[in-house]
């Protein structure tokens, strides 16, 4: 009963004309930064954040809250229609979405993708309302041993992805550890690989490497085979998804959901974790795995859905115990306390309006963000009738300028360049490059944490399996690995194995 | 004819006169760049913004901000002195790091010749904190769990060679303990680790506060010179016997060969910022405390705070290897 009428409180806040209209600007912002390859939320927020200064703490934050669970159902969109993804969560993405939009099927892609997320938010927001503060505890038991067995599990979760051959993408998820390895040193601050230059001692950026392996690649394949213009001839069946397309979509939304909401509580990655996660739970559940990188819409669905929910999720830890758990979570946290609100323990009671407003103001820019995308839909799709000679370079122009936004920093520029030229053979070898930008995200805080829990257990491994949480990760990493060596799951792995010959 | 001719030359030569001054006389004329070498949004962000805003009042142009994150806050400030002009237009924020890195390692810039120092403005306030289920009650109770248990207290810092990680062996060199670090990335993880008591201590700037306030965390002490007015009962290093402050200072400086007048004219801007309201209540809110040192007092304090830093780095084993 209390929590309705704390409810009740919120969406009198939240329904305030000047909060409805700041929700919008947020959720177009966010949709806009979320399209645009490498613009990512991070980079938008700060540069608003000045904005929110002069309203009231309410409206402030209610735009900026907007902006990252807008950008979360914008990208998506680049991923399907251009086989960039407009933020690490979409990488997976790219796989089945890209697929889809070659088969004429980017409709129905970026419908499920957007109703998908729209579901999984709203869940999310019930499950904040409901236990934000008796999940808090779970954000804090997780310590250095239960994050490092965590990684371990989600680099094994990393096979598969992979639609080619085990040894190549193994390959691939070990050259993206050792980029991550580059700047210093997170234990010591030593420089390493660095060969001594001042802008590689912060490591190599996400945006630049992501960008340069999925767009500047994509670009470079695609000027190869310009006659085919197989996007163009394809033709556009349907924009929304149908009764099939639901059929299927269904149990990957739900588990996304409740996957994607869990990991998100954790500090750390949780977006682009439980994303890919999710991808290697649907294509393990699946009957058919084999059309899983061939435009499957649950290779689609299930991600966009883990990635919203994780949104949502990631204002647990923020709002009951302070703790930010990822970077745009530490911006929000910077604009609370810009406007004198000190999330924590006592947010809630000492500030019930600001809480439940916002709690409600997201629900109302979810239904927004419904509303904003389903039409955009049809003209996305028309976005791919636009001549190669056109679309290419723009595609190269937006992500230049998204590189060089994201740090202020030509160098990244070239890297992105370099990246493009790397991920240009790999294609045309064969490799693909999500199992490397994942590695490159978890490498470095598998070591970090590693190296934690060794300092914290002075040097004993039994840490990891005395502690139940992590025990239970390796368990499963373990029984991941060793499955489909059994008898009964060999067929499976047979048909997995057939599209490599394809 | 005679009076006016001589009229003539005098008007002529004070021209010149004011013509040769006319850089440092009329500055500034155009928008500054100020240089914080932290992503946005961050506490030292938001405050040098409200801090630029009130200079920028004073000043009559419009002060603008370029992040410039990276290498611990050095990148922002090395940039600037490899390619910017000292004509007051480029100025930077210096964190310690700028003085600390070149001890631990090969950069590209030498603290010592490298900048035009304007103005000394503010520190953090940093503290130690314990969850408020440890055995921990004071900070006497860790230096006696510490000798009878030697390496076994576990402290979480927002990094290695970060100012909370020296300080925190320096105080454990001065109380004859051994304690060890565990570096996470910031005081969002380090609030997490104590908090789930997955080390014993947490050593970090305010980020602590609400968790304090909300009875989650105890904090043993503040590193600052006074007691904090936020948390009037908990005693300063100094009271506990360690005479030290440690509040990793910061100031502004732009490239070297900077114009005095130049330079003049930019302190005296900022040092009237610090005493805005708006900036006064901005620091509060980060628990920052203002520290102001004119220009040469400033100049001192760098070669002072390199010396110092020396030693402590040295005794840590952190220095860089002499060729």
């Amino acid at each position: 009963m209390e929590t309705l009428l704390n409810v009740g409180q919120g969406f009198g806040v939240a329904l305030l004309p000047i909060n409805l209209l700041y929700c919008f600007i947020g959720v177009f912002i966010g949709t806009l930064v979320g399209v645009l390859p490498g613009i990512g939320p991070i980079s938008a927020m700060s540069l608003l954040l000045p904005i929110t200064l002069s309203g009231t703490p309410e409206s402030g934050i209610i735009m900026m809250a907007g902006i990252y669970y807008g950008s979360m159902y914008g990208g998506s969109t680049t991923s399907i229609l251009v086989n960039i993804p407009g933020e690490a969560a979409s990488v997976v993405t790219c796989i089945d979405g890209h697929q889809m939009a070659k088969q004429g099927r980017a409709g129905p892609a970026l419908g499920i993708s957007a109703l998908g997320s729209f579901i999984a938010g709203t869940f999310a927001l019930v499950a904040l309302m409901l236990v934000a503060p008796s999940l808090a505890s779970v954000a804090i038991a997780f310590g250095p041993a239960e994050y490092f067995s965590l990684m371990v599990l989600g680099l094994v979760v990393l096979t598969f992805l992979t639609q080619g051959s085990m040894a190549k993408a193994l390959l691939m998820a070990c050259i993206g550890i050792v980029l991550g390895l580059v700047g210093l040193d997170s234990i010591t601050a030593q420089p390493r690989l660095t060969f001594g230059r001042l802008e590689l001692i912060d490591g190599i950026g996400l945006v630049p490497v992501v960008m340069g392996l999925f767009g500047v690649a994509e670009v470079l394949i695609n000027t190869e085979q310009i006659i085919k213009r197989d996007v163009i001839n394809a033709k556009i069946t349907h924009l929304l998804p149908n009764k099939a397309d639901w059929k299927a979509s269904a149990g990957p939304i739900g588990r996304g959901t409740i996957l994607g909401f869990f990991l998100g509580i954790l500090p750390g990655g949780g977006s682009v974790i439980s994303s890919f996660a999710s991808y290697a739970l649907e294509k393990r559940l699946s009957k058919t795995p084999e059309r899983f990188g061939n435009g499957a819409i649950e290779g689609v669905a299930g991600p966009e859905a883990a990635n919203n929910a994780a949104a949502g999720g990631a204002f647990i830890p923020l709002m009951t115990l302070g703790i930010p758990p990822n970077v745009v979570m530490a911006l929000l946290l910077g604009a609370f306390i810009v406007h004198g609100v000190q999330p924590g323990p006592l947010m809630i009671t000492q500030n019930p309006g600001l809480f439940w407003g916002i709690v409600a103001s997201m629900y109302i820019g979810n239904a927004m963000l419904l509303v904003l995308n389903l039409p955009l839909i049809g003209m996305w799709v028309q976005l791919l009738k636009l001549p190669y000679n056109i679309l290419f370079p723009l595609i190269i122009l937006f992500t230049i300028i998204g590189v060089y936004c994201s740090s202020n920093n030509v160098f990244d520029v070239y890297v992105m360049i370099a990246f493009g030229l790397i991920g240009y053979f790999m294609r045309k070898l064969g490799y693909e490059p999500a199992p490397l930008v994942l590695a490159f995200v978890l490498g470095p805080m598998l070591e970090n944490n590693l190296r934690k829990s060794l300092i914290l257990s002075q040097g004993d491994l039994f840490t990891f399996v005395e502690r139940p949480i992590s025990a239970v990760c390796l368990a499963i990493a373990v029984v991941l690995l060793v499955g489909p060596l059994l008898p009964s799951l060999r067929k499976k792995r047979e048909l997995v194995a057939l599209d490599e010959g394809v | 004819m005679f009076q006016s001719g001589r009229l003539m030359i005098a008007l002529a030569a004070i021209g010149v006169l004011m013509s040769a001054g006319a850089g440092a006389q009329d500055y500034p004329t155009k928008p500054i760049t100020l240089i914080v070498p932290w992503p946005a949004g961050g506490s030292t962000d938001i405050s040098m913004r409200a801090i630029a805003d009130s200079a920028s009042k004073i000043l009559g142009q419009p002060i603008t901000i370029d992040n410039k994150a990276g290498g611990s806050g050095t990148v922002g400030p090395a940039t600037m002195v490899a390619s910017a002009k000292p004509d007051g237009y480029t100025i930077a924020q210096i964190p310690i790091t700028v003085f600390r890195l070149p001890l631990m390692q090969e950069v590209s810039w030498d603290p010592a010749k490298d900048f035009s120092y304007i103005i000394h403005l503010t520190g953090y306030t940093f503290g130690v904190t314990t969850s408020a289920e440890s055995q921990f009650k004071t900070w006497k109770d860790v230096v006696d769990y510490a000798k009878a248990n030697p390496g076994k207290v576990t402290y979480a810092t927002p990094g290695a060679g970060t100012s909370l990680h020296i300080g925190m062996e320096q105080i454990a060199a001065l109380a004859g303990i051994k304690l060890t670090q565990v570096p996470f990335k910031g005081g969002a993880e380090t609030n997490a680790a104590v908090l789930g008591q997955h080390t014993m201590l947490q050593a970090d700037s305010t980020g602590w506060r609400p968790l304090v306030d909300a009875g989650k965390l105890r904090l043993l002490m503040v590193w600052t010179s006074a007691r904090s007015p936020n948390f009037p009962d908990v005693p300063t290093l100094k009271e506990l016997g360690y005479p030290m402050v440690y509040d990793s200072p910061f100031g502004i400086a732009g490239p070297k060969g900077m114009d005095p007048k130049i330079v003049a004219k930019l302190h005296d801007a900022f040092k009237k910022a610090l005493d805005d309201p708006a900036v006064v209540t901005t620091l509060a809110k980060f628990d920052m405390v203002p520290n102001y040192k004119n220009t040469e007092d400033y100049k001192k304090f760098v070669t002072e705070v390199t010396n110092s830093e020396l030693k402590v780095i040295e005794t840590l084993g952190l220095a860089k290897k002499k060729n």
